[in-house]
């Protein structure tokens, strides 16, 4: 036994000195993917993105920025249950994190939209987000000569919409929270979870939880119907329009109810839950997936285990814990 | 005129014709060679990737469909990059057979929409299958939990509820084996075993409601999905994916098929109309060659007649200056002889006085009355012994002294009119030697510029006193610098050097101490002057002969006539130039200097 402690010691130690990485296993192969690393995109663009991300101008009345609802230090969204758009009103669907968003397969709650361009095209003329058009955004920007550097020296063709969106984009897809202790644990750091965590990751498994929350994103990969074992709308009442899901795309019967799964990491810091924001805590998201999307009767121990593992997916942001 | 537009004419048709074969090769060359091959095969490759990742994507379809993997990352990921080198293939120019595009177009879409029909139905897939994997996966454990409730019964009611328990079991397999093979029967038959359960549930105890409709949801849910699992598997198999990958393969084959086809049929025509070219740059390279042939026989014919033709020029170019020196010569000679005509005239006139002049003195002294004195003499000596009676007297002694007397006053007048004569004679003879003198200058007076050669002048002047230079040892060091042909008067030029060098050699007669030597120097200065110096190390000139000694008549010799040099100055000015005389004092050389303008003899006919 000694023997084999030694002789993978021995290993262990040959893998620090050949990589240099931190004390390490091999990663483990499991259906939850670590987190890929953050890109390395052109810096121009990025930091015009980053610029572009704090610009109220992008809204008709110069009151919001991508910032003002996807705040960062927040979990990349706000704690509100529904934003509030350009005219003081709320939106009618709760903002997703800007963290990790790249990772999504589709954008925005239905799915509507492939791209991080096409959803930024979409929230700025969207009537009750920022609700201005993109002819008066590129006028607008076009006309600070800071912006006209800018730009120039990220694109040849200097400020249009595209670019906008593009640079906005490229910086959002630099927006990962890296180094949660759950990554370390995927990338072999077995010991950074405590007992605990690992059972809650264990019944997170066995519920089925991993059914729709897994790979890279934990989530963010499928559709799925927001009720498989019972009609969620029906119990909770006053139906919405954002309820329709991608019904609202397809017209599909099929698509009534279907969302985009969402990703979980750093599902502890973006609450309220759902698109209708209407799970308040962590405990009632739980709750809500295993009545209806799951059909199951979890122990309270079970549920308090499965928590304590998302607890774990928050990663960091700038360095700091979110 | 005609000749010259003729020629321009044909020059730009040379000019059209060039430029015209040049661009049907570079056409044919272009067309040939438009390099399709690489975006084909870029293409062909891209629309291969697609393929492989198509096929991926259903590897990855049909892992999830047996729960291989909850990882539904890789049912993503091949659409991701598919739609990736789809931009890429649209982004590429693909050349396209302009009657073939809209085909082309058309499969495109054909594949757009497939690869949409196929995304959506795999979305579609992933939503159920989920949902459908995770209630298969928990059936064994919701039926567990009911097993467990049962095990929790006493064995009595058990014993009552043993049916149910086998209801239940016998559910849970059809539902296990529908998952297997779906069919309509086992469906039924699930419905069946749902209603039992349904039924079941109302004579089970209390505990039993949860996990038995947790079951029986469960099951509900996998005879609703499992069918449209399997539906969506084989709604995904049949969406034509591949089969327009295929169709976008095949139209790029045979758009290249037909475009290497073209291209085969420029590559023939390029080759024959090279072979074409190929021919006509043999043909002209041959005329090429016999033109070169052609003027290098004309160049020498040409050149032999240029030396025979100069030859020949420069045989009659001398056989011109020899008439011409002839000429010359002879018109020297005439104008000598008319000068001497002249001269002898002049003379001759002088002479009539000069004999008229003689012949009275002759006449004077014949009839002299000096004879007178011969006579008186004869009667002295006759009377010798008694000379003083005789004159006493003898009546013709008594007349002697009287006769004497008048004798010599005879003798007197006639003297007086001898040199009366004498001094007319004098002057008759030194106007014949005006006249001489005048004639001479008069025949100096014309100038005769002609070619000469300088050095060959000096030797000319050298072999003239040839004679006396030997005869008197004297060597001769020269020092001649190179001199072209230069325009000059000939004959007063060798007459100035003769007679230097004939001073030159009478200076050094007297010398016995050092060896006689003679320097003849010809140098020029600047472009225009010409200096000829004769130095001597003779007798040298005193400092008070110095302004002398050009003067008509100058002369230290005895036999000299002063005439030399002053002629020498004379010619030297007659030519424009000068001649000048130095000498560092008595005993220590001289040195005469001709300097005259410098005419090449090229430079003014």
């Amino acid at each position: 036994m000694s023997n084999v402690v030694n002789h993978r010691f021995g290993l262990m130690f040959a893998l620090c000195l050949g990589t240099g990485a931190p004390l390490s296993a091999a990663p483990l192969n499991e259906a939850l993917k670590p987190l890929p690393p953050v890109p390395v995109l052109d810096p121009a663009k990025v930091e015009l993105g980053r610029q572009l991300f704090n610009e109220p101008r992008l809204s008709v009345n110069n009151t919001l920025s991508c910032a003002s609802c996807h705040q960062l230090t927040t979990g990349g969204a706000d704690n509100k249950p529904f934003s509030i758009g350009f005219d003081g009103k709320p939106v009618q669907i709760n903002t997703p994190s800007v963290f990790n968003a790249s990772l999504n397969f589709k954008q925005f709650w239905n799915g509507r939209v492939d791209t991080l361009e096409a959803q930024v095209a979409q929230v700025v003329i969207s009537p009750v987000e920022m609700g201005s058009d993109w002819n008066t955004v590129v006028h607008n920007l076009a006309a600070l000569p800071a912006y006209q550097n800018a730009f120039k020296q990220a694109y040849p063709d200097g400020v249009t919409a595209s670019n906008v969106q593009n640079a906005l984009a490229t910086y959002e897809r630099t927006l990962l929270t890296p180094n949660s202790r759950f990554d370390q644990y995927l990338l072999g750091n077995t010991e950074i979870l405590t007992t605990q965590e690992k059972y809650g990751y264990q019944r997170f498994k066995d519920y089925g939880c991993i059914a729709c929350h897994q790979g890279v994103n934990i989530g963010g990969n499928m559709f799925q119907k927001f009720g498989v074992m019972g009609d969620y709308f029906e119990k909770r009442g006053n139906p919405l329009e954002s309820d329709l899901g991608r019904y609202l795309l397809t017209q599909d019967e099929e698509d009534r109810h279907v969302f985009k799964v969402p990703s979980l990491r750093n599902v502890a810091v973006t609450a309220p839950y759902f698109h209708d924001a209407s799970a308040k805590t962590l405990e009632e998201a739980v709750d809500v997936m295993f009545k209806y999307q799951l059909g199951r009767n979890p122990s309270q121990e079970d549920k308090d285990l499965i928590i304590e593992f998302l607890k774990t997916l928050t990663g960091e942001w700038a360095g700091k814990p979110l | 005129m005609r000749r010259v537009s003729r020629r321009r004419t044909s020059q730009i048709l040379l000019g059209l014709m060039a430029l015209l074969l040049a661009s049907t090769l570079v056409f044919l060359y272009l067309k040939s060679s438009r390099d399709q091959t690489a975006t084909y095969t870029q293409s062909r490759d891209l629309i291969r990737q697609l393929q492989q990742l198509n096929a991926q994507w259903d590897s990855e379809v049909l892992k999830a469909r047996i729960a291989i993997t909850h990882n539904y990352d890789p049912l993503v990921t091949p659409l991701t990059d598919m739609t990736r080198l789809w931009s890429d293939l649209q982004g590429r120019d693909t050349y396209h057979n302009p009657a073939d595009l809209p085909g082309w177009q058309a499969s495109q879409a054909e594949y757009l929409t497939a690869i949409q029909e196929k995304a959506r139905l795999v979305d579609q897939f992933k939503s159920h299958n989920a949902v459908l994997r995770n209630s298969l996966a928990f059936l064994p454990t919701a039926e567990d939990d009911i097993q467990a409730q049962f095990n929790r019964i006493n064995d009595e009611g058990r014993l009552q509820l043993q049916g149910v328990a086998t209801d239940t079991y016998d559910l849970l397999l059809s539902s296990l084996e529908f998952a297997q093979v779906t069919s309509d029967d086992r469906a039924a038959d699930i419905l069946v075993g749902l209603g039992k359960l349904a039924i079941n549930k109302e004579s089970l105890p209390s505990e039993f409601q949860a996990p038995v409709d947790i079951l029986s949801n469960h099951i509900s849910l996998i005879l609703r999905e499992q069918p449209v699992v399997n539906s969506l598997l084989e709604r995904i198999a049949a969406v034509p994916v591949a089969a327009r990958l295929d169709d976008l393969t095949t139209h790029l084959n045979q758009d290249q098929q037909a475009a290497d086809l073209v291209d085969h049929q420029y590559h023939r025509y390029l080759l024959i109309f090279s072979t074409l070219l190929v021919v006509l740059l043999l043909y002209l390279a041959v005329r090429l060659l016999r033109s070169f042939a052609e003027i290098n026989r004309v160049n020498r014919a040409l050149q032999s007649a240029n030396e025979t033709l100069e030859q020949r020029v420069e045989r009659r170019t001398q056989q011109l200056k020899d008439a011409q020196s002839e000429l010359m010569d002879s018109a020297r000679q005439a104008g000598m002889a008319e000068i001497a005509t002249n001269v002898l005239h002049n003379v001759g006139n002088v002479l009539n006085s000069v004999n008229i002049s003689a012949d009275l003195v002759t006449r004077k002294l014949r009839s002299s009355k000096a004879l007178g004195l011969g006579k008186a003499m004869q009667l002295i000596n006759a009377h010798q012994g008694d000379l003083g009676t005789f004159l006493t007297e003898d009546e013709k002694g008594k007349l002697l002294p009287g006769y004497l007397n008048q004798l010599v006053e005879a003798i007197a007048v006639e003297q007086q009119g001898m040199s009366d004569e004498l001094t007319q004679l004098s002057k008759s003879v030194d106007h014949i030697k005006d006249i001489v003198s005048t004639q001479q200058s008069y025949a100096g007076a014309s100038k005769l510029l002609e070619p000469v050669n300088i050095s060959a002048l000096m030797d000319d002047a050298l072999r003239m006193n040839a004679g006396a230079l030997s005869r008197h040892h004297v060597t001769v060091l020269k020092a001649y610098a190179p001199v072209p042909e230069i325009l000059g008067d000939k004959h007063r030029l060798l007459l100035i050097m003769v007679n230097l060098i004939s001073n030159a050699k009478y200076a050094m007669s007297n010398l016995s101490e050092r060896p006689r030597q003679i320097t003849l120097t010809v140098e020029t200065e600047g472009d225009d002057t010409l200096k000829i110096s004769v130095k001597d190390d003779g007798e040298g000139i005193p400092a008070e002969n110095m302004t002398r000694i050009f003067t008509h008549g100058f002369t230290t010799r005895k036999e000299g006539h002063g005439f030399g040099l002053h002629s020498c100055a004379l010619a030297a000015v007659e030519m424009n130039g000068q001649l000048s005389a130095h000498s560092d004092g008595p005993g220590l050389g001289a040195v005469f200097t001709l300097t005259i303008p410098l005419t090449l003899a090229g430079s003014s006919s």
